[in-house]
């Protein structure tokens, strides 16, 4: 069962218009609220599983390697969609459906709703909304904690990476490289079949 | 050094960090945008990530777009918005031709598992420093503690964008 993750250019069906990878980005892009793991989520739902432009399993492998790499997990398995799907310039397409409507949205919400913040009103519903993220925060530490930090050896790697920025007051991705590194070096060695692609999401 | 480019730098370096979803981007966009390099004032950082989990898409992206623009207008947005992503469209247009070498050989995944951790160092760290800012007084602790309450009694099914719009509706009463 191993599925190529390259693009597969013996493809017998018609291949998809570039248009309507666009469209079906750009509107699952606008209308998902939730942040990235919902939008693939909905991805998958509509490419893989209603439309059939890629095979289930495929999107499978496609979202596992979504997850290792950083960045934005939507904008990261639109690319590999897209790149699966029409090559260089489907995925081109698939990045642009899927961040445009944020982009659009955020210029309108900048441009036509900042002159309203200094109402007190606004202002301190606003300081509301800022407490809540503290939560959301204390509420993800939580639940990865839970799961992740279960011996001394993940404490140890945990702390290697608050280090650099908690310490030293440098870039915390200092703190994930260090923590990759030391947790390479401390922590077992998986088995070489770990298929599952489980990378939390926070 | 010309604004845009330091503008570019930050978020090319917001992008590299955003490992695992949203939350562990708030750390480095504290770290870059408020602490260091002092573009945006804290309660205007957290208006932008409020924003950003309120609309559509990812809450770097957002960031970026809405720094970008705060800061020179639309060049500016969409600059920050580029220079967000590029990191990662980079690092996957590498891997996916030599992915299956890849599976192998050099084990992607013992590493992942530090960096997994490492995330979660910084989300806790982010607990710490963006709390610090947010949190002025037994009040504003009190709203907090019950956010998390409700968070943990409902574990998931609750969408978190409805305990932040009452948080606000909180604040907008009680501030």
């Amino acid at each position: 069962m191993s599925h190529s993750i390259r693009q597969n250019e013996e493809n017998d069906s018609m291949p998809v218009s570039l248009i309507s990878i666009f469209w079906t980005f750009f509107r699952i892009g606008l209308f998902t609220l939730g942040g990235g793991m919902a939008m693939s989520l909905v991805m998958r739902h509509e490419l893989a599983i209603k439309r059939r432009w890629v095979k289930d399993a495929d999107f499978m492998s496609l979202m596992s390697l979504a997850t290792v790499v950083p960045g934005a997990i939507a904008v990261n398995i639109a690319y590999l969609l897209g790149r699966r799907m029409r090559s260089h310039i489907g995925a081109v397409m698939a990045v642009l459906g899927t961040i445009l409507p944020s982009f659009f949205v955020i210029l309108i919400v900048a441009g036509v709703f900042l002159p309203f913040i200094s109402n007190p009103k606004v202002t301190a519903f606003f300081r509301g909304c800022a407490i809540a993220i503290v939560s959301q925060l204390a509420f993800t530490g939580f639940i990865f904690g839970r799961t992740l930090l279960r011996n001394w050896k993940q404490c140890a790697v945990c702390a290697a990476g608050m280090i650099p920025a908690c310490v030293f007051g440098i870039h915390p991705i200092f703190g994930i490289i260090t923590a990759g590194v030391l947790g390479y070096w401390l922590l077992p060695k998986k088995k070489p079949e770990g298929a599952g692609g489980n990378a939390p999401t926070a | 050094m010309p604004l845009l480019l330091k503008l570019v730098i930050s978020f090319m370096l917001i992008g590299l960090g955003a490992y695992g979803g949203g939350m562990v981007t708030i750390p480095l966009i504290q770290h870059e945008l408020v602490d260091s390099r002092h573009w945006l004032e804290f309660s205007e950082m957290a208006r932008i990530l409020v924003v950003s989990q309120m609309t559509p898409g990812p809450i770097a992206v957002n960031a970026a777009t809405f720094t970008g623009f705060r800061l020179s207008g639309i060049p500016g947005a969409i600059l920050a918005t580029v220079a967000v992503i590029v990191p990662s469209i980079v690092i996957l247009a590498l891997l996916v031709p030599c992915i299956e070498r890849f599976k192998n050989k050099w084990n992607l995944r013992d590493f992942m598992q530090g960096i997994k951790i490492g995330v979660l160092g910084l989300i806790l760290f982010a607990v710490w420093s963006y709390g610090k800012a947010a949190i002025k007084g037994w009040l504003d602790l009190a709203i907090a503690a019950a956010a998390f309450l409700v968070l943990a009694v409902f574990e998931g099914k609750l969408h978190p964008v409805i305990v932040i719009l009452a948080c606000g509706v909180i604040g907008a009463i009680v501030f």
